[in-house]
Parts: C-alpha cells; sequence; structure tokens
C-alpha cells in the first residue's frame, strides 16, 4: 500500500512538473532556466564533492 | 499649488539609495548560501558523510548571521515607500503594493517559517525531512527576492497596467503581464544569480584562509572545490542574463542604454566601437579620453550587424515633440479634472503616451505649471526639458563598467580554481588562495555597481515615460529628512559592524567538530558511483 501511495505521489510530482514545464517553459523561458539552472549548479557541485571522495579514497598522497 | 523642493527630493533619493545599498549587502548572501547549503545538505543525505552535515551545520551558522542581521535592513525600505515617497506610491501603488505584499508573506511566512526548523530541526526532523526544510528555505529566500524584483521591473517597464484619468494612477490591468514581464525575468534570474556568485565567492575565500593556514583541510577542500563549481557556473549565467538586460534595455530604455555605454550620438554599425574606458562629461555632453576596441557595440548591444543604437543628442531631439505633446495631454487632464467633459477626455487619450514627458517639464514652467506656459515661450521650455531625459551618464557608464571587469574577473578565478581544485594541486597555489580570499567583498561589490546601474540609469524616472522622480516624493521638511537620514547609517553602520565582527570570529574559529579533522581512513569511503545512502 505505501509503495502504491508513493508511486502516485511521484506521479502527481511528475505531472506538475511536465504542467510547470509547459506553461512556464512557454510564458516565462527565464524562469524556466532558472530552475532547471539551480538545479543543475547544485547537483553540479555535489558531484565535485563526492569525486574529491573518490579522488581522496583513491590516492595516498593526501594532496588538495 | 504646492512647489517641489528640489533638496527634499535629492535628500528623498540619497536616503532610498544609502538604505538600498546597505540593504543589499546581506541580500546576495541570503540568496545564494540557501542553495549552497542545500546542495552541501544533498550530498549529506546521499552519501550519508557527517563532513558534509558539518559543512552544511558551519555555513548555515554564517548565513544565520547574515540573515539575522540582515532581514530587519530591507523592512524600513518598504515603509520609505509611504514615508518619502507618497506621491509615487499614490501614482503606481496599485501595480507595485500586489508584488510587495506578496513578498512580505513569502519572507515572513515561508522564509522565516523554515529557516527556524532549518536551525533548530536537526534533531528533530529525519534527514530527508531536515533536506526538504532548507530547500524550502533557499526557494523561499529567492522567491522573496522575486516579487521585489518584479515590482522593480514594472517601475522599468510599466506591463499590465494603463493610466487611469479618473483616478489620477496607473491602474493594474494584468497579473500575468505584470509576473511574466520579460525585464521582471531577466531581472530575477540576474540578481538571484549574483547572489549564487557572491555566496560561492564567500565559500571559497573563508575556505581558502583555512587551506593557507593548513587547518580544517579536508573540510575546506570539499567546500572550496564546490564553492569553485557553483561559482563558475553562476557567474557565466550571470553574464548571459546581464546580455539579456543589456539588450532589453536597448528595446525599452533607449536611454539607459545610450547613458551605460557613453554613446552621444547614434552609432555607427557596424563599426562602432565598445568603450572600454572613458570620462563622460555630463555638463558638456561628450567623452573624454575615450578607449574603445571596434566592431563590438553593435553585435554586442542588436545582436545584429547592421542595426544602430540611439546616441544621447538623437533621443533629445526625439523627445522634443513628446514633451510638446506631453505638455497637451497634463492641460488636457487638467481641464478634464474640473469639466468631465468628453472633448476633454478625447484630448488627453490622444497625447496621453506622452504624459509622463509633460510632467517632465513642470520644473521649467511658470509657478511649476505646464497650463500657465504661454504659448510664445513653449519652445524655450521643451528645449530646457530635453537634457533631462538623460541620466547621469558618469555614474551610468562607470558603474555598468565596473559590474562588468568584476564579473570577468569572477569568470577568472572561478574557472582556475575549479581546474586546480580537479587537479588537486590548490595547496600549491597559495597566490590564488590569497586572490580568492582577498575577493570575498567583491561580488557584494559588484551587485552594489548592478543596482546603481539600474536605477541612476532609469532617471529621470520613477515609473519610465510616466512619472518623474522629482514629481514623486513626499512633501516632507529638509530638517525631518536629514534627521532621518542620520539616524538610518548610525543604525545600518551598527548592522554591518555587528555583521562584520561576528563573521570574522565565526569565519577564524572554523567548524568546530572534529569528525572531518584529520580525515582518518575509517571514516566509510564511497566511489563517486556509490549513491547509496550510508550511515553517518
Ligand atoms: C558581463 C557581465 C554583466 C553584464 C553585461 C551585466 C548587465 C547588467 C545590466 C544591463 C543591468 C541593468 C539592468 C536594468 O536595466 O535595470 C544590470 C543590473 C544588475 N547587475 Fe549586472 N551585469 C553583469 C555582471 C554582473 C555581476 C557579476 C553581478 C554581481 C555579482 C551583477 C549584479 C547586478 C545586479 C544586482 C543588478 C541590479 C538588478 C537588476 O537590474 O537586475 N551583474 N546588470
Amino acid at each position: 500500500m505505501t509503495k502504491l501511495l508513493r508511486l502516485a505521489g511521484l506521479a502527481v510530482v511528475l505531472v506538475v512538473s511536465l504542467l510547470f514545464a509547459v506553461f512556464v517553459g512557454d510564458q516565462g523561458p527565464w524562469y524556466f532556466a532558472w530552475v532547471i539552472g539551480t538545479v543543475m549548479i547544485i547537483l553540479i557541485s555535489g558531484a565535485g564533492a563526492i569525486m574529491l571522495d573518490a579522488q581522496s579514497s583513491l590516492s595516498a598522497d593526501g594532496d588538495i | 499649488m504646492e512647489f517641489i523642493n528640489p533638496d527634499v527630493v535629492d535628500l528623498s533619493r540619497f536616503q532610498f539609495a544609502l538604505t538600498a545599498l546597505y540593504h543589499f549587502m546581506f541580500v546576495p548572501l541570503t540568496l545564494g548560501l540557501t542553495f549552497m547549503l542545500a546542495a552541501m545538505e544533498t550530498v549529506y543525505v546521499v552519501t550519508g558523510r557527517q563532513i558534509y552535515k558539518d559543512m552544511t551545520q558551519f555555513w548555515g551558522k554564517l548565513f544565520g548571521i547574515n540573515f539575522a542581521i540582515g532581514v530587519a535592513t530591507g523592512i524600513t525600505m518598504e515603509f520609505e515607500f509611504g514615508t518619502n515617497w507618497s506621491m509615487y506610491s499614490h501614482f503606481f501603488g496599485d501595480m507595485f503594493g500586489t508584488p510587495l505584499a506578496i513578498e512580505g508573506l513569502m519572507a515572513f511566512f515561508m522564509e522565516s517559517t523554515f529557516v527556524g526548523l532549518m536551525f533548530f530541526g536537526w534533531d528533530r526532523l529525519s534527514k530527508q525531512a531536515h533536506l526538504a526544510v532548507t530547500y524550502l528555505v533557499a526557494l523561499g529566500s529567492n522567491l522573496s527576492a522575486l516579487w521585489i524584483l518584479i515590482a522593480n521591473a514594472g517601475m522599468n517597464m510599466p506591463e499590465g497596467a494603463h493610466f487611469d484619468p479618473e483616478t489620477m494612477r496607473m491602474q493594474f490591468e494584468s497579473f500575468v503581464d505584470l509576473v511574466f514581464n520579460p525585464d521582471a525575468q531577466a531581472k530575477f534570474v540576474h540578481t538571484s544569480v549574483a547572489g549564487y556568485v557572491s555566496a560561492a565567492m564567500f565559500v571559497m575565500g573563508i575556505s581558502a584562509f583555512y587551506l593557507l593556514r593548513g587547518q580544517h583541510r579536508q573540510f575546506a577542500a570539499r567546500s572550496f572545490r564546490m564553492a569553485a563549481l557553483f561559482g563558475i557556473i553562476s557567474t557565466v549565467a550571470v553574464i548571459t542574463l546581464g546580455d539579456v538586460l543589456g539588450r532589453l534595455d536597448y528595446e525599452k530604455q533607449p536611454t539607459k542604454i545610450a547613458a551605460i555605454e557613453g554613446l552621444w550620438h547614434t552609432s555607427n554599425p557596424p563599426f562602432e566601437p565598445w568603450i572600454v574606458a572613458a570620462l563622460p562629461d555630463d555638463a558638456r555632453q561628450e567623452n573624454h579620453y575615450e578607449i574603445g576596441v571596434p566592431l563590438v557595440l553593435t553585435p554586442l548591444i542588436t545582436h545584429t550587424f547592421d542595426q544602430p543604437i540611439t546616441g544621447m543628442h538623437e533621443l533629445e531631439d526625439e523627445a522634443g515633440p513628446r514633451i510638446r505633446s506631453g505638455i497637451d495631454a497634463v492641460a488636457a487632464l487638467r481641464r478634464y479634472g474640473v469639466t468631465h467633459s468628453s472633448t476633454d477626455l478625447a484630448q488627453f487619450t490622444a497625447h496621453e503616451q506622452d504624459m509622463g514627458y509633460g510632467l517632465l517639464a513642470t520644473r521649467h514652467a511658470p509657478g511649476q505649471d505646464v497650463t500657465a506656459i504661454p504659448a510664445d515661450q513653449i519652445d524655450d521650455v521643451v528645449k530646457a526639458t530635453q537634457p533631462d531625459i538623460l541620466p547621469n551618464v558618469f555614474v551610468t557608464f562607470w558603474s555598468f563598467r565596473l559590474m562588468v571587469f568584476l564579473s570577468l574577473w569572477f569568470f577568472a578565478l572561478f574557472a582556475i580554481s575549479a581546474y586546480l581544485s580537479l587537479k588537486r594541486r590548490l595547496e600549491r597555489s597559495r597566490l590564488l588562495l590569497k586572490l580568492c580570499m582577498w575577493s570575498i567583498p567583491l561580488p557584494i561589490l559588484a551587485t552594489e555597481f548592478g543596482w546603481i546601474t539600474a536605477e541612476a540609469g532609469r532617471q529621470p524616472w520613477t515609473v519610465f515615460g510616466w512619472l518623474p522622480t522629482f514629481l514623486s516624493a513626499s512633501s516632507h521638511g529638509v530638517s525631518y529628512m536629514v534627521f532621518s537620514l542620520v539616524g538610518f547609517v548610525l543604525l545600518y553602520s551598527v548592522f554591518i559592524a555587528a555583521e562584520l565582527y561576528l563573521m570574522f570570529k565565526f569565519a577564524r574559529l572554523g567548524p568546530d567538530h572534529d569528525s572531518m579533522e584529520p580525515h582518518t581512513p575509517a571514516a566509510p569511503r564511497v566511489s563517486a558511483f556509490d549513491m547509496r545512502p550510508m550511515a553517518s
């Protein structure tokens, strides 16, 4: 049951995101770009940190 | 009729500029740090590593200092609209009030509520719920900025409103036009992302300080890398949106773009140089000591090679007929206020689009009344009003250039920092680390220059093309203005001093957890591709 509810919740998020993308992408391209861009900036900077974890665990020199 | 006291207008302008610039020393960090905290906490939730929780909490503490001291400085400005700019508030309140009210709701209910949960909810909420709260704080702070920028864009490019001769004010027409005004969109993204740049430089600079001292190395290395990547993408975005704003100014605020570019005469495409440096002389209406790069201006502003950009002399010439027509509009409106006759209304409607230019002429009319200008003196009044359509060119030109030059510096610094961090050669580049540290205040300075460009460049209008600034102020006495100005300067200086003291103190102390120092092999290891949550 909880799985079903979670799926339904995700489906709602998906539909809302699609509606948002269609409406705002059309009416407010820069607002839309801000949403997408901010998510991208967060993901890339986060990936950079995780990559540093990987680099530190692969090499023993301790350089930063 | 009450006469306008130019000293009161100037003091009102000075007071608003000062409080706005003070306020904006705090805003960029709030806009940007919240999303940086969200990024750090996301990594914490994904990897489960304690160091990212420590990072979120430490940078969150510095954010908290900025938020606690800075948030109050914006409130005074909302009151200033009523106290010092009552004519403006009457004229444009219908348009301006709506976004301002929504901003209040966003700031107080969304941002402030979730800030409390973010600080005190670490032990009370699940990891995921706390992360959601951090995102809501970031969204709340940026969305409250959105509404202020929508209001500001309405002043620069009034869309979704029309002038109503019955109420003598701009009447709100369309919420959608107000919110989706192209200027509002570009301003919001430019300003919000300028906040990201400021926050990234702040985190990168303080991390550089730790690396230079060999303290908290693992903590600083991760903070530095995240900030450098955050900063480089944000700088590219801020430059892109700066270009969009310039193009919008070219289309809708020709006097602003001509002043920004120090362009006294219409450009000669495609050869017109972009003036890198010059000394614009407002009194003589020319530039001294120009240094320019040929062929750059036309594609930069118009995105074509053949469209001219109208110069300030030509804009003054074009304004002549509009001032004349505006004088007719104001006269017809005055008559209509008494007679309510359809003939007067029709005459007003015929000249309505030029009304602002008629109002601009009041300063040069006998008794500040355009209806009292004798027919044989109209030409003189029009001539005297023509130069008034231009902003202060020296201020607009240089504030814009300083913002742009600084953005090029940020681009270089973030790019090299990101590269050296990815190559893990940071600690060997001590000069770079020092430059990062000393660059901490520069993005905040760039945002201040940005606001000076936007606001000084919009002059002589509060509502572009409709309401001159000198007609927007309240009729206070000079002593009242001086007294409140001194009060604000003292109070806000105390705020700034407190912020700097606390920031230096807590940044020097550094993160207070031991978990990241040293980086023990016992700490859970993650590979770049293993994204499963781990226990902290
Ligand atoms: C090449 C780089 C840049 C360009 C071309 C640019 C362009 C502009 C223009 C044309 C305006 C005036 C907009 C108006 O008409 O109202 C403006 C305003 C502003 N700029 Fe920039 N800018 C650049 C970089 C930056 C940087 C690096 C920052 C801060 C980190 C910044 C912060 C601001 C702010 C806060 C404003 C006032 C708000 C607004 O009108 O959007 N800008 N910018």
